[in-house]
């Protein structure tokens, strides 16, 4: 396929999908949002029409004031040579999204990790079983609303930490900033 | 000194009046003079043969290769690198401790052959370091094992490890070394603190209290609500029964 084909193809196919937004963040960076219904036809039409075939990482962003999660699908053309950055918002109750496993084998693997550590549920992913969480029994811990600080003061104690250096300092007024 | 190992009677009925002695450590008087001397003579010797196991946690693995290779060369004194832990001495905890790691790590020591020794590197074995409010970092290894000497920093320059390990040595030398024997001593609460982040059914392969009631270190402590637990969860890891915590509460009060 020649090069210049592609490339107009891309053009052409986002063209082809009315609710999308694309934006050229850098000659070869394309971030273009898309609502979460069509989303999949997208990833379907990158992949089949210009060569999209390398889904190289899903980001989940956690957004608290909207109460939304921004899923990220980075898509690399080997041919177009462009990275294509889908952004697509979904609500974060129920949380739930569709599994693009079937466009995209590697999204198992990021889709586990996504359900792990934000709790977003893909219908039809294969496995969204524990992952590295093993000894896990809190909340999803990348949400916004879990405070790892509170976590820690809860579950693990301190060094105490009294050297003689330190006493003579407190002895005269001063010592550790807190 | 060989000191007899009684086995922990199963019910008040058939306690002996000298079982005690398995249930605690004997003290340096009790032990003769010749025996002291050995002792001196063999922790002497011992400081000057190390092996470290070759097993790395955290950044601070990135220090070990200059200080075991011919920039520093810690064989200088006596401390070499060992590829299982059977054969090692030191345990060296060279960076943050994740809870999945720790798991593998507490495993690993558990396999190790007494004398044992634990060194913490790096300010994160200490106190969390820069990952003090993590969620999936151990803070304080001393709680899930003994250790026996922490090397501050973040991370230590083979320098100050080299130092470490010569504070080691003297610790060894002057028969101080003895910390492992804290994890038969108390292993119930070392037990506790491992079951806090792992759950009630966490367990090793190893019977530590077996272990302990084989070198004689099985003390009061030894035994508790968690190792209760053990007879429950791990059952086929258990060689010899966990005596009732109803027995050792009247026990002790007859004591
Ligand atoms: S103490 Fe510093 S160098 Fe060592 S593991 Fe922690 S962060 Fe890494």
């Amino acid at each position: 396929m020649e090069h210049s084909i592609v490339h107009d193809d891309l053009n052409e196919v986002l063209r082809e999908l009315p609710t999308l937004s694309v934006e050229a963040t850098s000659p070869r960076r394309l971030k273009v949002r898309v609502r979460a219904d069509t989303l999949p036809a997208l990833l379907g039409l990158l992949k089949g029409r210009s060569g999209y075939l390398h889904l190289s990482a899903i980001s989940c962003i956690d957004w608290p004031d909207t109460e939304e999660f921004e899923l990220v699908y980075h898509l690399w053309s080997y041919e177009v040579k462009k990275l294509v950055s889908v952004h697509t918002l979904i609500p974060k109750k129920p949380g739930r999204f569709v599994s693009v496993y079937d466009i995209h084998t590697p999204a198992a693997f990021f889709e586990r990790d996504i359900h792990e550590m934000f709790g977003v549920y893909f219908e039809g992913s294969p496995n969204l079983e524990p992952f590295i969480l093993t000894e896990w029994y809190g909340p999803p811990p990348m949400l916004k609303s879990f405070s790892s600080r509170q976590y820690v003061e809860e579950t693990f104690k301190w060094q105490e930490y009294s050297p003689e250096w330190l006493k003579e300092l407190e002895a005269k007024g001063g010592g550790i900033v807190q | 000194m060989s000191h007899p190992v009684i086995p922990i009677q199963k019910s008040i009925t058939d306690r002996s009046p000298d079982m005690d002695i398995a249930c605690r450590s004997v003290d340096a008087e009790e032990k003769s003079l010749l025996r002291r001397v050995i002792d001196r003579i063999a922790d002497h010797c011992r400081a000057r043969s190390l092996f470290i196991l070759h097993y790395c946690t955290g950044c601070g693995a990135i220090e070990l290769p200059p200080t075991i290779t011919s920039r520093f060369d810690s064989e200088r004194l006596g401390i070499q690198p060992m590829v299982t832990p059977r054969q090692a001495d030191i345990l060296l905890i060279t960076g943050y401790l994740s809870v999945k790691t720790l798991k593998r790590v507490i495993l690993t020591y558990e396999q190790m052959q007494g004398p044992k020794y634990v060194v913490g590197m790096g300010s994160c074995s200490i106190n969390g370091g820069m990952y003090w409010h993590s969620y999936a970092t151990v803070k304080r290894l001393q709680e899930y094992m003994p250790v026996d000497i922490y090397i501050a920093g973040c991370m230590p320059r083979p320098e100050a490890i080299q130092q470490g390990f010569l504070q080691l040595m003297a610790k060894i030398d002057r028969g101080e070394g003895t910390a492992w024997k804290d994890y038969y001593h108390n292993y119930d609460t070392y037990l506790g603190n491992q079951q806090a982040l792992f759950g009630p059914d966490w367990h090793t392969p190893t019977d530590v209290l077996a272990e302990a009631r084989h070198y004689g270190l099985l003390s009061d402590n030894s035994i508790g609500q968690h190792t209760d637990l053990l007879a429950k969860f791990a059952s086929e890891y258990v060689t010899q029964p966990i005596p009732a915590a109803a027995t050792r509460v009247v026990r002790r009060s007859a004591s």
